[in-house]
């Protein structure tokens, strides 16, 4: 074969129909959304002719999505954070290979993904209204006289965001677990390191690899998140994504809705840097 | 932690995982009007209401459709990437990685939007599926390349080999070796795809056109109006088909999950 044939025919065409794919329909289109972000609003039309920053100013400009970027970070930050001391204690009795019904208790983690997120979310909100199983029985037990206010607000969104992406939190976390070797933490209770101390010294540091795929994806998923959001927090707590999506299904102001999810997005990804800097792990993602 | 307040802990924590559903499924066979819960009498009323009603029914059908396109199409092309990936890749592997992970690390939300302006830019807008199954497929794509990959590691080069000095080419090395060898793989990521695509929430609700609702998007348009347990038969139905296509794969195509 000669090398000039080898070209045409080499194992790269394997991966030109994946290249084309992402190249076409989201690198190009990605390209798109950041130019259109510029653009001026149309009247009639979904964009007007020429370029403008009128969107971003309107943004800086404008408190009220100045705040909603705020709570909706304010939720991603509060979500993840939930997700990690909620997870940790059951990533960590997973990670170990003696315990019993170790596959069922992993089973009942996956289980939840395998429900789409609209019937989790219409789940919570079965449970948390003002006339939901919570509150219900809390009113009969005599607890409470009036529901407590559940749903409708930032406490009820995070309930259901901790629900949903709580197995994201606890696969990462579980995997960099197991990937510690026992021994080290033996080793350490040998020297004398009581059980506490040997995990706070030796497995919990060894483990910042998972824990941290873990808070980013979380923390992303979260930000983006519609449809929880949506559900539970109605008319009334409205964070950045649903802003967004609404508005390009309502008004179709494309320019105007490009420069919001633009907005968050890079908001999100500063986050997401400044977390791994302060957790001083390199930004490395978890291997497939 | 003490073991067993560790195991009591967790106990919890799986019964906070397990709730949302179960509640959903038990509220499904409400004999009352109005979505209660626990219910009020048995009944599977609302199951003959959502097997009469012609709009979820075509969802169902459309989800079903877009799924197997969507799955058919990111299992050939993230076969093959991971193919590359694995054996070829050399000094690009890490930047391979990154690209076929990529619609897995942006925002759905972004996604989806910029998709959709793509679909009105050249021209076919949302008056066909293209959008839509290109999204799904976009979406799907890694979860098939990381099954692949993982099984594709573990798979010993001798035996291709020992093939090839006994004379079979590169096709039939494929296909009698290597196929039968990474099968699991390919299958546990078809299933993925599957299972995901099911449940793409933001790419369908943007790239839907009139008519082209999938399951979530129309039960999710019922919930914004409606409060009848309907929701809840739909719920239910549509988990047992997921379950349904999990437990039918691992038992006849004899599935084994790597990761996730």
């Amino acid at each position: 074969m000669t090398p000039g044939r080898a070209r045409w025919t080499g194992p790269w065409l394997l991966l030109l129909p994946a290249l084309l794919l992402l190249g076409i329909f989201l690198v190009i289109p990605y390209l798109n959304i950041a130019v259109m972000s510029f653009r001026t609003p149309g009247q009639g039309t979904p964009y007007g002719e020429g370029f403008t920053l009128s969107n971003y100013l309107r943004f800086l400009g404008d408190g009220f999505y100045l705040m909603q970027v705020a709570s909706t970070l304010w939720i991603g930050a509060l979500t993840t954070a939930i997700c990690l001391v909620v997870g940790f204690p059951v990533a960590w009795q997973l990670s170990r290979p003696s315990m019993r019904f170790r596959g069922l208790a992993y089973g009942l983690v996956l289980a939840p993904l395998l429900v789409g997120i609209v019937i989790r979310s219409y789940g919570w909100t079965i449970l948390l209204g003002n006339a939901g199983l919570i509150n219900r029985t809390l009113t009969g037990l005599g607890l409470i006289e009036t529901p407590l206010p559940l749903m409708y607000n930032t406490l009820g969104i995070v309930i259901a965001l901790v629900h949903v992406f709580l197995p994201f939190m606890i696969l990462p976390v579980m995997a960099a677990i197991q990937g510690v070797d026992p021994s080290l933490e033996a080793a350490a209770r040998s020297l004398g390191a009581s059980r506490a101390t040997a995990f706070r010294r030796v497995t919990l540091p060894l483990s910042m690899p998972g824990i941290q795929a873990g808070c980013i994806l979380v923390f992303v998923l979260s930000l983006s998140a519609y449809v929880t959001p949506s559900l539970i927090g109605g008319m009334r707590v409205r964070t950045m994504a649903v802003t967004v999506v609404d508005a390009l299904i309502d008004t179709f102001q494309w320019p105007w809705g490009s420069a919001l999810a633009l907005a968050l997005s890079v908001t999100g990804a500063a986050c997401v840097l400044l977390f791994a800097r302060a957790t001083r792990m390199k930004w490395k993602m978890a291997r497939p | 932690m003490r073991r067993p307040v560790l195991t009591l802990y967790c106990l919890l924590v799986y019964a906070f995982l397990l709730a949302p559903i179960l509640v959903v499924v038990g509220a499904s066979f409400n004999a009352g009007n109005f979505l209660a819960f626990p219910p009020q009498g048995l009944s599977l009323r609302w199951y003959v209401v959502f097997f009469n009603n012609e709009v979820f029914m075509r969802a169902i059908r459309t989800s079903l459709w877009v799924a197997a396109v969507a799955t058919v199409i990111s299992t050939v092309i993230g076969t093959m990437a991971a193919l590359y990936y694995v054996r070829y890749a050399g000094r690009m592997k890490e930047l391979v990685r990154v690209a076929l992970l990529a619609p897995l690390l942006l925002p759905e939300v972004l996604t989806a939007i910029s998709l959709l302006f793509f679909v009105y830019a050249i021209g076919i807008g949302t008056t066909t599926m293209f959008g839509m199954v290109v999204g799904h497929v976009l979406i799907t794509l890694p979860f098939v390349f990381i099954n692949v990959a993982a099984s594709l590691e573990s798979f010993d080069p001798a035996w291709d080999m020992a093939a090839r000095s006994l004379g079979a080419g590169r096709l039939t090395r494929f296909r009698r070796i290597m196929l039968p060898l990474i099968k699991p793989g390919v299958i546990g990521g078809a299933l993925f795809a599957f299972i995901i695509s099911f449940d793409i929430f933001t790419i369908s609700l943007l790239l839907k056109g009139i008519g082209t609702s999938t399951l979530p998007i129309q039960l999710f348009d019922y919930l914004r109006t409606n409060f009848t347990p309907e929701a809840a038969a739909v719920s239910t139905v549509s988990i047992v088909l997921t379950l349904a296509v999990v437990i039918v794969s691992e038992k006849v195509l004899g599935l084994r999950i790597h990761r996730f």
